[in-house]
């Protein structure tokens, strides 16, 4: 099983860019970038937190596939 | 290829463990066979390695300060990489010494055993000098602080 996100999309969709995100969840623009191309598995908390900025509930943000 | 403000200090670390060893390294492998005593400008050279480094240190950060104004945040992705490499920098540590201290101690067997035999010539090849010693462990811990600079380095490429 792989963790996958859809954190580019629903973050294009809710019109933040990169450095926002990142800024508003206490990250880098780098990390946001990690995340979304898949490079980097972020803890719980920090998934949460994106996921809380989003509006958006965890499991749909991120979700394992076969 | 642009580069973030934590990958440009972390060649700065690079960049510095290279210049220490094309500038110090020398001496101490020069004076390889002599003991510390005895090597001349010996308190001159440890004077210049502490000046050195202090203004490289000085120049270099104030330049990256002065160049990349904005304050970049310390996140969970820094830790990881943080402590990966420096997992990568210990092992190696850990290795070398143990490498190191086998080194020595054969050495010093074999001048014992050389000595036993009245072999005067490869007696005084065998002998290990504190000179000698400071030479190696400087050699060891400036490569291992670029193999970790650079692994530090390549996890921020890709992680």
């Amino acid at each position: 099983m792989i963790l996958k996100n859809n954190l580019k999309e629903v973050r294009q969709k809710k019109g933040f860019t990169q450095e926002e995100l990142g800024k508003s969840v206490d990250v880098s623009r780098q990390t946001i970038i990690s995340i979304e191309v898949y490079r980097y598995k972020p803890t719980l908390e920090l998934a949460m937190k994106i996921s809380k900025k989003l509006n958006l509930k965890i499991e749909k943000l991120f979700y394992f596939e076969d | 290829m642009t580069l973030s403000k934590k990958e440009i200090s972390i060649l700065i670390e690079i960049v510095f463990s290279i210049l220490f060893a094309f500038i110090f390294i020398p001496y101490f492998y020069e004076n390889n066979d002599n003991n510390l005593v005895l090597m001349d400008g010996l308190v001159r050279i440890v004077v210049e390695m502490i000046v050195f480094s202090t203004i490289y240190y000085s120049v270099a950060y104030s330049l990256l300060k002065f160049v990349f104004k904005k304050r970049e945040t310390k996140d969970e992705r820094d830790d990881l990489i943080n402590s990966k490499s420096y997992k990568v920098g210990y092992l190696l540590y850990e290795f070398s010494l143990i490498i190191f201290i086998g080194y020595v101690c054969s050495r010093i067997n074999f001048s014992f055993i050389l000595k036993n035999l009245n072999n005067e010539r490869l007696y005084e090849n065998f002998t290990v000098t504190d000179a000698g010693v400071v030479f190696m462990i400087l050699a060891l811990l400036i490569i291992i602080s670029i193999v970790k600079s650079l692994y530090q380095f390549y996890l921020y490429r890709t992680m």
